[in-house]
């Protein structure tokens, strides 16, 4: 009964990365030629600064986002699992930036931040081009992914919360354990398993940003190199440039970055998520 | 259990590879009387649904279904669809691609299309930006356009300065801009970083090139080309023009538009949706020709860069006498004044450019368009080569890095330079 999921595993994923690696080593022309090529697109890639560019500026992103997304998500989903008034509906508010399609949310954030007739600029006063600065077009970028992506954290958060039994905090209670030891002894340790697997997921999806920069920042900003991120790269050296294999070759080496960021996060995990109940 | 597994397995292969071969099969178009005909303009869209309805109101029995898709999209969808020999049955070509397409074998030669001088009523340039690079035609010529100067009328009065005409010179284009912004505040010429509807109009009115003749060798390291792409980038150091930063946030056209600048430099194929898009704009602006070089280090400092788009179809459709009827009436008189008509284009059949001037009549006030007509008599074939869709972002990079003043201008032109020499190298 796997068969669908497996074939489908198969045909949409497997088959794919393999041909994306063997594309890594050829030398594409267009309407799908290529011959062998060797190694030269990883030399290519390895010497070319904007690739080294585009690499920091992916690892810079998800340095921006991953720690202040997380714990502003966590933040939101204790105040969601309070006693306040209309729960759901604040549940509801915050979970809409993920049903909003990426575009469109990049868009409006656009025209917010727009230098010249921005509401962010008009309500804070000053006159930055937040979109047109190399040292601010990154973290506005940074701003909006956290923007989006803390209803989604909050809501896995929340349930991993909701699976803490009531008579841990009531037995920390009457030894008389306040507010703040109690969440880092008691919610922090018990919310590990699940704060673990939303970073890793964070993590992947920041290291794969693409669409969010490409729609902030168009191919005429010349700010693109300073927050252009692996995949937009590659999107311009595949469907711009035309250069499927040397776009490949940078796919490659996402793969491996985020193999191996992963893999630290396992061996670390065993420091810090607690998984005895 | 285990025979069900298996079965669903097989099923599936089956399945699969059944689709796989129905992708690579493809089935004679158009034999069940039904085309597909794909473009990237929404704002044709009405012209190409009149041209389909007016062909199948002669031919009942075929019908052509009219697929928009966005510009980069096009690109990226028609090469993958070329490479699996899945292409519409007619679709937009453009100068940019056609000689990649054209010398790849993917398109249909259409020089013997007709039996008549159907082809002698197009210009040359027309006719150029339809062949491929064996100097055969690969495409039924669509329209052609013209560069033209867009004015802010009011701002020009407030100031002053009498309305652009064919005399002006660059020198008057930096004055006027002076003039307004000293009495309005607001931006006078918006020159930003483009090629077509920016510098390239600028290096052959001086008299420069960006690809020679032959297409052997880039133009970026001619003193004419240089000397013009100084001057033109070297606008935005002037307080009346913003700076690269602006024009990344907000297109010139917005900014002419919600009447922050006076002028800008615009494509035929824009005014009819700019007079529909921007109604409350509507007897405040109007076009003219581009302004002359004034002392051009060769040639008479006129110029405009004139492109051209073209209807193709799949070499594999070389014979298939549907598809190849309906592409040979797309060519015919009728059919390009039907086309014109619309007002989004300028049809590429000489004398039916007065439809297109015509319906501007539409409008209370009305345009001044003669003037792009008048400009084809010394307009330039839009820069191309068969490695163009290679070189053409990069050198687009080091352009905004000269802007960005990451390099000298010297500098990112002879990296321009290298960079197409190194493509059409490489070939």
């Amino acid at each position: 009964m796997v068969a669908p999921t497996i074939i489908g595993l198969l045909v949409l994923n497997y088959y794919p990365l393999i041909q994306t690696i063997i594309l890594s080593f050829s030398k594409t022309k267009t309407f799908g030629a290529m011959e062998f090529n060797g190694l030269n697109n990883y030399i290519d890639m390895f010497q070319s600064p904007e690739f080294w560019k585009a690499t920091w500026n992916t690892i810079l992103f998800c340095i921006l986002t991953v720690p202040v997304g997380i714990i502003l998500a966590l933040l939101v989903a204790i105040l969601l699992n309070a006693k306040v008034k209309f729960k759901g509906g604040f549940r509801a508010i915050y979970f809409l930036p993920m049903v909003c399609a990426p575009a469109a949310i990049a868009m409006v954030w656009r025209w917010m931040f727009n230098g010249e007739y921005g509401i962010i600029n008009a309500i804070l006063g000053v006159k930055i081009n937040w979109l047109t600065n190399p040292q601010t077009a990154i973290i506005a970028c940074a701003i909006v992914a956290i923007w989006s992506s803390i209803g989604y954290d909050a809501v896995l958060l929340l349930s991993g919360l909701q699976g803490i039994s009531k008579s841990y905090y009531e037995a920390a209670r009457i030894d008389g354990a306040g507010r703040i030891k109690q969440f880092f002894s008691i919610t922090l340790p018990m919310i590990s398993p699940t704060l673990f697997v939303t970073l890793i997921m964070r993590m992947m999806a920041s290291l794969k940003v693409y669409d969010l920069i490409y729609m902030m920042v168009d191919q005429s900003n010349p700010v693109l190199p300073d927050v252009q991120s692996l995949m937009y790269l590659f999107y311009r050296e595949a469907f711009v440039a035309g250069n499927k294999g040397y776009a490949s070759a940078i796919v490659v080496w996402t793969i491996l970055l985020i193999g191996i960021v992963t893999v630290v996060q396992f061996i670390g995990q065993k420091k810090w998520v607690n998984y005895d109940v | 259990m285990k025979h069900i597994k298996r079965a669903a397995l097989l099923l599936a292969t089956v399945a699969m590879l059944f689709s796989m071969t129905a992708c690579s099969n493809n089935p004679a178009s158009g034999s069940d009387g039904k085309l597909t005909m794909q473009i990237w303009d929404n704002s044709q869209r009405e012209a190409m649904q009149a041209l389909a309805d007016a062909y199948h109101e002669i031919n009942p029995d075929v019908t052509i279904e009219v697929q928009v898709t966005s510009w980069d999209e096009y690109w990226t969808k028609l090469e993958a669809a070329a490479g699996s020999k899945n292409l519409p049955d007619i679709f937009w070509m453009h100068t940019n691609y056609i000689l990649l397409y054209a010398d790849s074998g993917m398109l249909a030669d259409v020089t013997d299309l007709y039996d008549d001088d159907t082809y002698s009523h197009y210009s040359d340039v027309s006719i150029a930006n339809t062949q491929g690079s064996d100097g055969r035609m690969y495409a039924v010529p669509k329209d052609k356009d013209t560069v033209c100067l867009v004015y802010n009328k009011e701002m020009f009065d407030q100031a002053g300065v009498s309305y652009p005409d064919e005399n002006w010179t660059w020198d008057d284009l930096v004055d006027a801009s002076q003039k307004i912004y000293d009495a309005t505040g607001k931006y006078g010429y918006m020159a930003y970083c483009d090629e077509q509807l920016g510098y390239w109009n600028f290096v052959y009115q001086n008299g420069g090139y960006i690809l020679n003749d032959d297409k052997t060798a880039a133009g970026f390291d001619q003193p004419a080309t240089i000397d013009a792409m100084k001057f033109y980038i070297g606008l935005q150091d002037n307080e009346w023009c913003p700076d690269q930063t602006y024009f990344a946030e907000t297109a010139p056209g917005n900014a002419f538009f919600s009447g922050q600048g006076a002028m800008f430099f615009e494509g035929t194929w824009n005014l009819l949706y700019e007079m529909k898009n921007y109604p409350e704009m509507q007897g405040k602006w109007d076009v003219a020709v581009l302004p002359k070089c004034p002392n051009p280090v060769s040639g008479d400092g006129r110029a405009t860069i004139s492109n051209g788009l073209g209807y193709a179809t799949a070499s594999y459709n070389q014979d298939n006498e549907t598809v190849m009827d309906f592409l040979k009436w797309l060519g015919t008189e009728e059919a390009q004044q039907i086309h014109s008509s619309y007002g989004a284009a300028i049809s590429g059949y000489e004398g039916t450019e007065q439809a297109w001037v015509d319906a501007f009549d539409q409008f209370d006030y009305r345009l001044n368009v003669e003037a792009c007509i008048d400009m084809f008599d010394y307009s330039v074939q839009s820069v191309n080569d068969a490695t163009r869709p290679n070189w053409k972002s990069k050198v687009n990079d080091e352009i905004l890095k000269i802007y960005g003043g990451q390099l000298s201008v010297d500098e990112g032109l002879a990296n321009c330079n290298t960079i197409i020499n190194e493509a059409i190298a490489e070939g």
